[in-house]
């Protein structure tokens, strides 16, 4: 198990999706640890907070966001994101989930460099496995 | 080149003399054909206007026709005029002058040109008769001419004036209180375009609110240029109104009936948008359990796992009765409107959350003096207040017990309701665009759904109204409607 991803986080108001996909990482062993944040905002104010006490086992590896979220939703997180992006010492790849299917969200994720992929809900069993093995090669 | 062609050739089959204008006037140039025309050889009068002015052109038309070279040659406004013109055998020609929108569309000219095409009278036509026609002409267009005086300040009606504004046939027009024939909103427009005509010599031509001597407001056509004297200064105004108001209200209310239709195509697309997205997110979540209760071999938590079913499908439930509200307000919006008491709306609504409002110790200030009733369909005004009067006791601020003040009144010809609490308030900053829409919500609280604003809003717009919200975080939250 050398190869499993250290800590991968979540970021979605959808507690039904957050469960299952929370278990199939359990079930298939895809990550140790796995955070869990239900909008923008709550995961913000973490990643802000650990720029003052950088510690490599509290960053993630992998990030997972929804677009449709209260309070926060994903595009706000992303443009905050990457204004402290650079300061973690440490690469994360984020995937943007979602289950709209508006051209116009895809095509704006991918013209940012800060977004690996976009992933359209459903995901499958087989993306995430492909995710999270990818991602040690 | 082959412009340059085509241009000559359209020259000659117009069978026109011209006169060709220029910044410069001594560089101005009169055709072969309009010397001819008059019987002049080039070399006995040069192409001056005010040479024309003076000896050529009948002394009738001279006024008309120096405002219209004037404005021609120095705003590029074209014209049409019929005017006479002395030729050397000592008799009157009639002209028809017209300028390069009289070229046809395929040819552009650089140069401003009028052209002078002659027109041949029988004996037994009159050329005062035109005044006839001019007159029959202005009734059937219901087009009326003015003229205003600066030396004399005076402005002068016609017949047709008087007419579609309603005064008797005596009547003589104020220049002093002018402002005052055209409707309120529309006074510093009137002044503006008349001043400029006025000191810079720009012409207008404009959609206008009048008043009439009955006080019948109504739309016109305006059009004026200025008046020249021989010395080329401006002495007065000329122009016409012409009565649009059939055509322009038939205008306003297209334009009315296209901002409807936008704004009902608008919401159908959001609303497409939130079906297409609010279903996606349970069946994504449906498929992914299903792959996993395939996935998973221990039957004990295959079982577990269909248990997770009914949570899917009670959630699809809920957002399938959500945009059946939705749709409900689309369908219901021609259900008869009533006169409703706001009072009668609020009685109700009060009685059905009355445990809500004692346990918050919420107190209501109501204000219904101004305005005690409305035409509406009760179910949307007792629903818009339930929403609102809800919202403000679930987001109480934590330090003071909720006072909601409800207010109802008139302005203008509009009818209001306003609800202020005094709750936490919404960061208007982060959430201007989003406090309408569907399943947003602002606040940590567990019961939020964020359906409230978004029913609301749909309703009061499907009959035509709309809502706004003020708000500032630790103080509270204004909600107005205009109905």
């Amino acid at each position: 198990m050398s190869h499993t991803i250290g800590l991968a986080c979540i970021i979605d108001d959808d507690s039904m999706y957050v469960n299952l996909v929370k278990k199939i990482i359990e079930a298939k062993k895809l990550c140790k640890n796995l955070m869990i944040f239900q909008n923008g905002m709550e995961a913000l104010n973490y990643f802000e907070a650990i720029l003052n006490n950088l510690d490599k086992k509290s960053i993630p590896e992998i990030i997972f966001l929804d677009l449709n979220m209260p309070i926060m939703d994903g595009w706000e997180f992303l443009e905050n994101f990457t204004k402290i992006e650079n300061k973690i010492n440490k690469v994360i790849t984020l995937y943007i989930v979602s289950s709209s299917i508006n051209p116009v969200d895809i095509e704006k994720a991918k013209q940012m460099n800060s977004v690996k992929d976009y992933l359209i809900k459903p995901v499958t069993i087989e993306d995430l496995e492909a995710i999270f093995l990818g991602e040690v090669l | 080149m082959l412009q340059n062609e085509l241009f000559n050739n359209v020259i000659r089959d117009f069978n026109a003399g011209h006169w060709e204008l220029h910044v410069d006037p001594s560089r101005e140039i009169w055709s072969e054909k309009f010397y001819t025309f008059l019987g002049f050889d080039e070399k006995e009068i040069k192409p001056d206007i005010d040479y024309f002015l003076e000896h050529l052109i009948h002394k009738e038309d001279v006024e008309v026709f120096r405002d219209n070279f004037l404005n021609y040659r120095r705003n590029q406004v074209n014209f049409k005029q019929h005017i006479k013109i002395l030729t050397k055998e000592g008799n009157y020609k009639l002209f028809r002058c017209a300028t390069n929108d009289e070229l046809p569309v395929n040819i552009k000219s650089e140069i401003y040109l009028i052209f002078f095409f002659e027109i041949k009278l029988e004996p037994e036509q009159d050329i005062s008769k035109d005044n006839f026609y001019y007159k029959e002409t202005a009734q059937m267009t219901a087009t009326g001419s003015w003229y205003v005086d600066f030396h004399k300040r005076k402005s002068y009606w016609d017949f047709e004036t008087r007419r579609i504004l309603e005064y008797e046939d005596d009547y003589m027009p104020s220049l002093k209180d002018s402002a005052n024939y055209y409707s309120e909103d529309c006074r510093q427009q009137a002044a503006d375009l008349f001043f400029n005509c006025a000191m810079a010599g720009t012409p207008f031509n404009t959609e206008i609110k009048m008043v009439t001597a009955n006080k019948r407001i109504f739309w016109v056509r305006a059009i004026g240029k200025p008046v020249y004297n021989e010395n080329k200064e401006i002495i007065g105004i000329r122009g016409v109104f012409q009565d649009i108001d059939d055509i322009k209200t038939k205008e306003l209310k297209l334009q009315k009936s296209i901002d409807i239709i936008a704004s009902q195509n608008s919401r159908l697309f959001n609303f497409a948008h939130i079906v297409s997205h609010n279903l996606r997110s349970h069946t994504s979540n449906l498929s992914l359990l299903v792959q996993l209760i395939e996935d998973i071999d221990d039957p004990t938590e295959k079982i577990a796992l269909i248990k997770e079913i009914t949570q899917i499908s009670s959630s699809l439930n809920t957002t399938i009765e959500h945009l059946n509200e939705i749709v409900a307000i689309h369908t219901n919006k021609d259900q008869e409107r009533r006169s409703v008491k706001f009072q009668d709306a609020l009685s109700l609504v009060t009685s059905g959350i009355g445990q809500m409002i004692a346990v918050s110790k919420t107190s209501i200030d109501v204000d219904f003096s101004q305005l005690k009733e409305i035409d509406y369909i009760p179910a949307y005004l007792e629903s818009i207040l339930l929403n609102l009067i809800t919202n403000a006791i679930k987001y109480k601020h934590k330090e003071r017990d909720p006072v909601i003040e409800i207010k109802t009144y008139e302005k203008g010809k509009s009818k209001y309701l306003k609800i202020t609490d005094n709750g936490r308030g919404i960061d208007m900053k982060l959430f201007k665009d989003k406090v309408f829409g569907m399943y947003k919500t602002f606040h940590y609280n567990e019961d939020a759904v964020g359906i409230g604003l978004f029913l609301t809003k749909n309703q009061v717009e499907s009959l035509n109204g709309n809502i706004a919200i003020e708000s500032e975080v630790d103080k509270g939250t204004t909600f107005l409607i205009e109905f």
